[in-house]
């Protein structure tokens, strides 16, 4: 038994660790942001002091969506110090999350973070996002592709910049699978159990729209719900294994999923698991939508934001992005940079789509109001069984 | 010959229950030595579910993707510190009940088991929806250490009230009768002999702290615990390196218990005090059987 | 004097902690149940219809959770006993490394172990096709069934039913057994007649330590199973972090936390003890 110790040094080792505790409330309680008492901030504090920074910020992005340099490149050459995390895994979800603190007028203390088009607009409606000081953002307004310059939400591009494009389609195992080309396919009894959906309403549903012959673009709540029958009956049939996020592609790499709904960026990166695994524009036409960098209120530093959002935006920056994360690049002269220096990269329709590649695409439709509350429940009802 | 099948037999027959318990054992541990398997895998892409080739790359690089130790060592310090306040909390609550009878026993005995059941999404949500109503609180690290003590004290209680029950008062009368201060008589009698159910105790805190997905996800913020790393990443491949610090955890901790016991089994021989055999290693849940 | 104000300061700041932390959010969650109107608007009405529309609308997923739970109890039981009682009995100076065994697993992360077993039950694998051959796996694939659903929750909770078990066996004087075999006839008669009810405290509160958080569980469910395998957790989880509809996700929590305080009071009855409320009874 313990008895053995010298008892006073117990109670002295309590004693400190209390006083540690009731410091760290006391710091904690200075700090101010929830970000002060993460660590590393130390280090933060020299770099600012030696290089006179103007100061920090705090990015959230999806995970996996930027190569492992260009932070520090970044932080290097402006003197930020950027603390960058993967939170996003879902729009919703993140919405979730940030909504009750929006709603203050507060970011949490990011300063940019990365949504959806449909997001982006949800947010802005509720007046949750900051405009751009465009005079901040010359390679924005120079750089942007054409045809991303007036989305319908957001026709100047004035609070949302496009981070990555994609495509949403499906991806089989061509060795499992190889005769599946059309989203109709996917209903194919021969591959019960082995085919995956998306549990996003706005990727999954319209193209399933599209199997039926209805165009997403105009659909009326009727038509979403006939979309959304025919997956429910695929669902409770057991032809659809299950809803996944991005973590379809652990399913397709093992086997487990031979055929499934997914963006166009990850099968890309798959490949170099499984050369098997490949993406198929489906018969039917793909989805297209964008994910964009946004400020939010109460955002922290946004001068800093929009530097990074500027710096993204510089074509030999934004190639060293595009070399890891492989989605669709909403930079001009990109193609170019990377034809000389990872032309596989440059030549890859999944990356760098021509206009009769996506001829049959359509631009990822958004209900919205009550319309978009009815859609949730009854997608969301599908999902849970 | 059928002497000896007979007798296969009956050992077989005799030692069942062990052979059964072995078998459960080594079905407890499968996962984890498929995590140890795939922590030398060398996959090709992004995902660790199929085998491709052995290295050793992953462990010599084990600290090589600075946000996952940033998350390991928010989770470190978060369970510490829970750990901390709730074994110093929870042990008071013990003695409390334990030791005295007052008024309103019995409310604080259903407040400390009401948590316990208690699904986590309920606590979790409920807890988010205090923090954002209150406002005062930024959703993060502080958050999260005040959710994490909350879910830890009932076990800390549970527990150390087990061990408090199986004491015997007469040592500490005698302390008393030798001139020793009731703080005193805490500090040189009671503590040490209760410390191996506080240590325990701590021990299954941080174990259910380090471990809790459900509760962080919903108070969190922007700070990222080692489970919510995991699960961010489980959306497009988990890297090797979370294996390997899996396993990192898993030594150190088999390292900490086992020097425990050493520890433990060698005070015992020197001072056999109480010569039964107890055991360090935490038997958390145990003690709602203390009746 | 002291002694009556004594046991308060102890209780204090604990007690401080779980009112804050723990009763007044719950406070909060019941108030949000009864809020009215879509997102982006809602208000406190007395809307006691989130309730009726919780228990109508989610029906299968509460029937659903209960039975998984349950199954998830029965089979953790099945196979803790056998454990406990080599651990306590059997094991000998084997019993630390055994005890060890069990409490493992808890610092290899959640997480990681669920995800550990996608990898062993994934559709290529050999213990699949094993299954598959004696007629286990009726769909050709063991993951996003209900049967992985109920394995996961079983493992990632044994050890919460291991222990108590455990706990309350080790403190059998070994003495009765010993009576136990000179009174009756043969070992399982001992058994059944001295060991199993002096270690019930233990199956008590092991099954009620599995039970409750297994009810509740969703992570089992989001990487094990399929659409048609989710429990009342992923119901709770999608309405409260996907579609923000927080009233309806506080009144199922509600009704969830009612459901399980009635079953664990039934149980309790059943069983004869209070086990939840440790040495009360006593």
């Amino acid at each position: 038994m313990a008895s053995q110790k010298d008892p006073r040094r117990i109670t002295a080792l309590v004693a400190v660790l209390v006083a540690a505790v009731v410091l760290a409330f006391g710091l904690a309680a200075c700090g101010g942001g929830d970000s002060g008492i993460n660590g590393g901030d130390t280090e933060a504090e020299e770099v600012k002091l030696e290089k006179k920074a103007t100061g920090d910020i705090t990015i959230s992005n999806w995970p996996l969506y930027i190569d492992k340099q260009t932070v520090p490149d970044f932080e290097k050459e402006t003197g930020l110090s950027v603390k960058y995390i993967e939170d996003v895994n879902s729009n919703e979800e993140f919405f979730a999350k940030m909504d009750p603190l929006l709603k203050q007028g507060e970011s949490g203390g990011r300063s940019l973070f990365v949504v959806t088009d449909w997001m982006a607009n949800k947010m802005h409606e509720l007046g949750y996002l900051q405009n751009f000081d465009k005079s901040a953002l010359p390679n924005f307004e120079k750089n942007l592709v054409a045809n991303l310059k007036e989305p319908s939400y957001d026709p100047k591009r004035e609070f949302s910049a496009p981070w990555q494009s994609g495509m949403t389609g499906i991806i089989v195992r061509t060795d499992l699978a190889p005769d599946v080309k059309s989203i109709c396919d996917l209903f194919d009894p021969k591959y019960k159990g082995k085919v995956e959906m998306l549990n996003e309403l706005r990727d999954t549903v319209p193209l399933v729209m599209k199997c039926l012959g209805i165009d997403p673009t105009n659909a009326s709540e009727a038509d979403w719900m006939k979309a959304i029958d025919k997956i429910k009956s695929a669902s409770e049939s057991g032809q659809i294994r299950r809803f996944t996020g991005n973590d379809y592609g652990a399913d397709l790499t093992s086997g487990n999923a031979v055929a499934v709904i997914g963006w166009s960026g990850d099968a890309v990166q798959l490949q170099a698991d499984n050369p098997n695994i490949e993406w198929r524009m489906p018969t039917e036409g793909c989805i297209l939508w964008s994910d964009n960098m946004v400020i939010p209120v109460g955002a922290p530093n946004p001068t800093a934001a929009e530097e990074w959002i500027n710096y993204v935006y510089e074509p030999q920056n934004e190639a060293q992005i595009e070399a890891y994360v492989n989605y669709v690049s909403p930079v001009e002269g990109v193609k170019e940079i990377l034809l000389k220096e990872e032309p596989e990269i440059a030549k890859n329709q999944l990356i760098f789509p021509s206009k009769s590649f996506t001829k049959n695409c359509t631009i990822q439709p958004s209900p919205s109001g009550e319309e978009e509350q009815n859609l949730n429940r009854a997608f969301n009802a599908v999902l849970n069984g | 010959m059928s002497g000896r099948g007979e007798g296969a037999w009956r050992w077989l027959r005799e030692h069942a229950v062990q052979i059964v318990g072995v078998l459960v054992v080594l079905y407890m541990l499968i996962p984890i030595a498929v995590i140890f398997g795939f922590s030398f895998n060398d996959p090709a892409g992004r995902y660790n579910f199929t085998w491709v080739g052995f290295t050793l790359d992953h462990w010599s690089n084990a600290f090589g993707i600075p946000e996952l130790n940033e998350a390991l060592v928010t989770s470190l310090k978060l369970a510490v510190l829970a750990t901390v306040i709730a074994t110093v909390i929870g042990t008071l609550m013990a003695m409390a009940l334990v030791r005295y009878e007052f008024f309103g026993r019995r409310a604080a005995n259903f407040l400390i088991v009401i948590p316990m059941a208690t699904p986590e999404v309920v606590m979790g949500s409920a807890l988010l929806s205090f923090f954002l109503l209150l406002g005062t609180f930024n959703l993060g690290f502080e958050t999260l250490l005040i959710a994490h003590v909350m879910f830890c004290i009932s076990f800390v209680v549970v527990v150390v009230r087990s061990r408090l029950i199986g004491f015997d008062r007469n040592l500490e009368e005698a302390a008393k009768d030798l001139g020793a201060s009731p703080f005193q008589t805490f500090r040189l009698v009671t503590l040490p002999l209760i410390m191996p159910g506080i240590f325990g105790a701590a021990m299954l805190a941080f174990a259910l702290s380090i471990d809790d997905f459900v509760i962080s996800n919903f108070n969190s913020g922007t700070t990222v615990t080692f489970p919510l790393y995991i699960f961010g990443a489980a959306q497009r491949g988990i890297p090797v390196e979370v294996n390997v610090i899996a396993m990192i955890l898993f030594f150190f901790t088999c390292a900490t218990m086992g020097f425990a016991t050493w520890q433990q089994r060698r005070a015992e021989k020197m001072t056999s005090v109480r010569p039964e055999q107890e055991s360090t290693i935490a038997v958390p849940a145990g003690a709602p059987a203390a009746t | 004097m002291r002694r009556r104000v004594a046991p308060y300061f102890l209780l204090g700041p604990g007690a401080a902690w779980l009112l804050l932390f723990f009763v007044v959010p719950l406070y909060y969650l019941a108030e949000l149940s009864l809020n009215a109107g879509v997102f982006g608007s809602y208000h406190f009405d007395w809307h006691w219809a989130n309730y009726s529309d919780a228990l109508s609308l989610y029906d299968t997923q509460f029937e659903r959770s209960f039975i998984y739970a349950g199954l998830a109890t029965l089979f953790a039981l099945l196979l803790a006993y056998p454990l406990a009682y080599t651990i306590a009995f059997k094991a000998g100076r084997w019993r630390n490394l055994f005890l060890f065994a069990v409490v493992a697993p808890f610092f290899t992360t959640y997480l990681i172990r669920t995800l550990a077993w996608e990898t062993i039950l994934s559709d290529q694998s050999p213990v699949v096709s094993v299954l598959d051959a004696v007629g286990l796996a009726p769909e050709g694939h063991v993951l996003a069934t209900g049967g992985a659903v109920i394995a996961g929750l079983t493992y990632n909770f044994l050890p919460f039913m291991v222990l108590p078990i455990y706990a309350s066996l080790e403190r059998i004087d070994v003495r009765l057994i010993e009576a136990g075999k000179d009174l009756y006839a043969s070992a399982s008669q001992t058994f059944f007649r001295v060991t199993l009810p002096l270690s019930a405290p233990g199956v008590v509160a092991g099954t009620l330590l599995t039970f409750i958080p297994a009810s509740g569980d969703y992570v089992n469910a989001q990487f094990l199973g399929s659409a048609s395998n989710q429990m009342i957790g992923n119901v709770i989880q999608s309405l409260y972090l996907k579609q923000s509809d927080y009233p309806a996700a506080a009144a199922l929590s509600f009704v969830l936390m009612a459901a399980i305080l009635i079953l664990v009071l039934i149980y309790i009855r059943f069983a004869g003890s209070e086990a939840l409320m440790g040495e009360e009874a006593v």
